[in-house]
């Protein structure tokens, strides 16, 4: 049972760092319509981006800083922001695939980046940064598990918050409008391309926030933890749970990471013998096939957006 | 309708009771669960897995481990940190093994030994990682003495191929290496040991899995006009790089990182090219074991052991079975590590790699002596950072599978590294 209970701590923690990335998406491609196909690339940012602030001397590599750790958090956000910053200036004319594809392309060399530059987060044999925080004094166990996915769940409930005052502000109407018709937004006097490098940075940052918690929980980053599956599986994310609904991309974290594991253990436990070395494949093709059926069936997610006219004259009324 | 639910009633009395003595069956024989996490989704990680379970096999054919069955829970890592770490925390958590073998990429085997393994106190046993930041983690005592794995650190590897070239008597060695953790751990290493011996590098290239040609990276290897090239690829990649390097004029002498040793390399570049390529790998000592475990092998999946990882993965599983023979029941992850050294003794009596080696370990184990496990990959030992370290052998390919060309003991091993530093 104490097993039971230990493994769904573990789970949360990882389908609640993913949920803040998959809120992070939200806000570029739900609320702006930013396609954003390189979100590794931020994520990885926040992670590299913590543990080398964080984290003590390593031989030959950048590194020493040794930032208190919330600092070092916040550094890997901004790392993220940054990068998003100079993509943003750079890709932001570019509209629907053709961001996607130079977003993906920035992501995919930034994992180039990664694995080739030894001296910046320790190549392909990736980054060690520094021990969990706080891990002297909790120990390694069961009880710094919980800690930490309610550190996690704060800042997701906090994330949420923001996003949600975000979305019903007027400026969370101006990215609406732009992604509905940017002309039609031009032309009421907004500027586009601002708003939307603001939105692109914001999201990115978030991102960064989950890329962060997600190497400090492992105490590890390495290459292969940014390769494009991970934008894959948080756009997936996003679509099951609902593009443009903040609870909507919540939920879909939590069922598409659920799903990918659940399947995995059902597979390793239910299969028969012959077949259990080739539950991997089994795995991609039963997750393919829940994707394509909600495109199919359901293509605004479960949970999909509510259009309001103006939630802030709905209060008054 | 009464009667029709005393029917029901008592069938189900009947079928209780199957159950309770097919439970009471069951117990006699006992399962005990290990969990591996290899990379099944991947060309070359499907083979590592049916050779974990091949040794499974023949344990519970010696009658298992403590007087239990194993049952090994196989789960896909995808290559995917998240999935592999997952997957283990799985195991641990719901399945409740205490030995977990895995995983083959260094990059998931590690936030599985930080975040699942050490926590959980776990022993954690791989067959392929090779990056040497787990020799710096044990250094800082935070494997708790948890982590072992089967696969001779790439220096043995990597000074080997030093001394083909040295004895070969190339002056220039150009280096292709696979672009991941172990192939820039090789990379480095190599190209220090050839400084060493006075042979120069003109080039170190890296090459990314999946690419469709490597004509670019193959040609800056080409520039420098070395006398040989040094190959740390895998088969696939190898394969492409070896054609482009030949048709565009490169030399023939090659040397081969053990990863190349497949048959499938050898057929689709061609034997009639490889005359002049030695490949180095860590050796089989030279015992009965080691043929016996290719002998079985090839009974079972109809081919020789040529792939990366096979022998390594057969050994990495059969010593964590007998240190679980050697811990006893119920014991916990850190009690069956603390018996690793008693299986692996090299004053113990010799066991072969089988399962009559297995029944034999066990009758020596219960007398309360030591064991000294002669593997697939040799007289494997480990030092006190879970590391091994291994004879070695050059070979080269041959009309069928590949023939051995030189055999270094372990002090000759030994001995070359020193001399080099």
């Amino acid at each position: 049972m104490i097993g039971l209970v230990s493994y769904l701590v573990f789970f949360a923690i990882v389908a609640s760092i993913l949920a803040i990335a998959v809120l992070g998406l939200n806000l570029q491609w739900g609320n702006t319509g930013l396609f954003n196909g390189g979100v590794v690339a931020f994520f990885g940012a926040g992670a590299y981006g913590t543990l080398i602030l964080g984290g003590g001397p390593q031989d030959g590599q950048l590194g020493g800083f040794g930032l208190f750790y919330p600092l070092a958090l916040l550094g890997g956000m901004a790392t993220a922001g940054l990068l998003a910053w100079g993509v943003g200036i750079l890709t932001l004319r570019l509209r629907h695939d053709y961001l996607a594809i130079s977003t993906f392309g920035i992501a995919v060399a930034f994992e180039n980046l990664m694995r080739n530059a030894q001296w910046l987060g320790g190549g392909a044999q990736g980054l060690r940064g520094f021990d969990r925080p706080l891990r002297a004094a909790l120990g390694d166990g069961f009880l710094y598990n919980i800690l930490f996915l309610l550190c996690v769940l704060v800042l997701l409930v906090l994330t949420y918050r923001f996003l949600e005052t975000l979305v019903a502000s007027p400026f969370g109407r101006q990215l609406r409008a732009i992604r509905e018709d940017e002309t039609a937004a031009r032309s009421l006097g907004k500027t586009p391309a601002r708003i939307r490098l603001t939105a692109f940075v914001t999201g990115s940052v978030i991102m960064g926030l989950a890329g962060g918690l997600y190497g400090t929980f492992y105490a590890f980053v390495s290459p292969q933890d940014i390769l494009p599956t991970l934008t894959f599986q948080i756009w997936a994310m996003l679509i099951v749970g609902g593009a443009g609904n903040n609870k909507g991309a919540v939920l879909g974290a939590f069922l598409i990471w659920g799903a990918w594991t659940a399947s995995g253990w059902a597979l390793s436990r239910f299969a028969p013998i012959e077949a259990q070395l080739y539950t991997g494949s089994i795995q991609y093709i039963l997750i393919g096939l829940v994707i394509v059926g909600m495109l199919l069936w359901r293509p605004q997610g479960l949970l999909p957006e509510r259009l309001v006219v103006s939630q802030l004259g709905r209060t008054k009324t | 309708m009464k009667r029709c639910n005393r029917m029901m009633v008592s069938t189900l009395g009947v079928a209780m009771g199957l159950a309770l003595s097919a439970g009471a069956a069951a117990a006699q024989d006992c399962t005990t669960k290990i969990g591996a996490v290899l990379p099944t989704s991947v060309d070359w990680g499907r083979p590592i897995a049916e050779t974990a379970q091949f040794v499974v096999d023949q344990v519970n054919e010696a009658g298992g481990v403590a007087g239990c069955n194993v049952e090994m829970v196989l789960r896909d890592s995808q290559v995917d940190p998240k999935v592999g770490v997952d997957a283990a925390k799985a195991l641990v958590d719901l399945d409740g093994v205490q030995v977990l073998l895995g995983a083959v990429s260094s990059g998931v085997s590690m936030p599985i030994l930080t975040s699942v393994t050490v926590p959980g106190n776990v022993l954690q046993m791989s067959c392929c990682s090779s990056s040497t930041a787990f020799t710096k983690l044990a250094e800082e005592g935070k494997t708790k003495g948890l982590f072992f794995r089967t696969f001779a650190t790439t220096g043995v590897q990597a000074a080997v191929g030093a001394k083909v070239a040295k004895d070969q008597g190339y002056k220039s060695v150009a280096i292709l290496y696979k672009n991941d953790d172990w192939g820039q751990d090789l990379q480095n290493l190599i190209a220090k040991d050839f400084e060493a011996l006075g042979i120069t590098v003109t080039s170190a290239t890296a090459i990314n899995d999946g690419q469709p040609s490597y004509r670019a990276e193959v040609t800056s290897a080409l520039s420098g006009n070395p006398d040989a090239l040094y190959l740390g690829l895998y088969p696939n990649e190898g394969t492409a790089a070896v054609r482009e390097w030949l048709s565009l004029g490169g030399t023939q002498n090659m040397i081969m990182a053990n990863s190349l040793k497949s048959d499938e390399f050898r057929d689709n570049v061609g034997l009639q090219y490889l005359g002049k390529a030695f490949g180095t790998d860590t050796a089989s000592p030279r015992v009965a074991s080691a043929d016996s475990f290719v002998a079985a092998y090839e009974a079972k999946f109809g081919g020789a052991p040529n792939g990366p990882g096979l022998a390594n993965s057969y050994d990495a599983t059969m010593i964590a079975l007998l240190a679980m023979e050697a811990a006893g029941k119920d014991a916990t992850g850190d009690q069956i590590a603390a018996q690793v050294a008693r299986v692996t003794d090299p004053a113990g009596t010799p066991v072969t790699a089988d399962a009559a080696g297995f029944a034999a370990a066990r009758d020596v184990l219960a007398g309360g002596g030591n064991v000294m496990y002669q593997g697939a990959t040799g007289n494997v030992r480990f030092d006190v950072n879970g590391d091994v370290s291994a004879p070695a052998v050059v070979w080269k390919f041959a009309e069928e599978s590949v023939e051995e060309v030189e055999y270094m003991s372990l002090t000759d091993v030994d001995d070359f590294i020193a001399s080099l530093k």
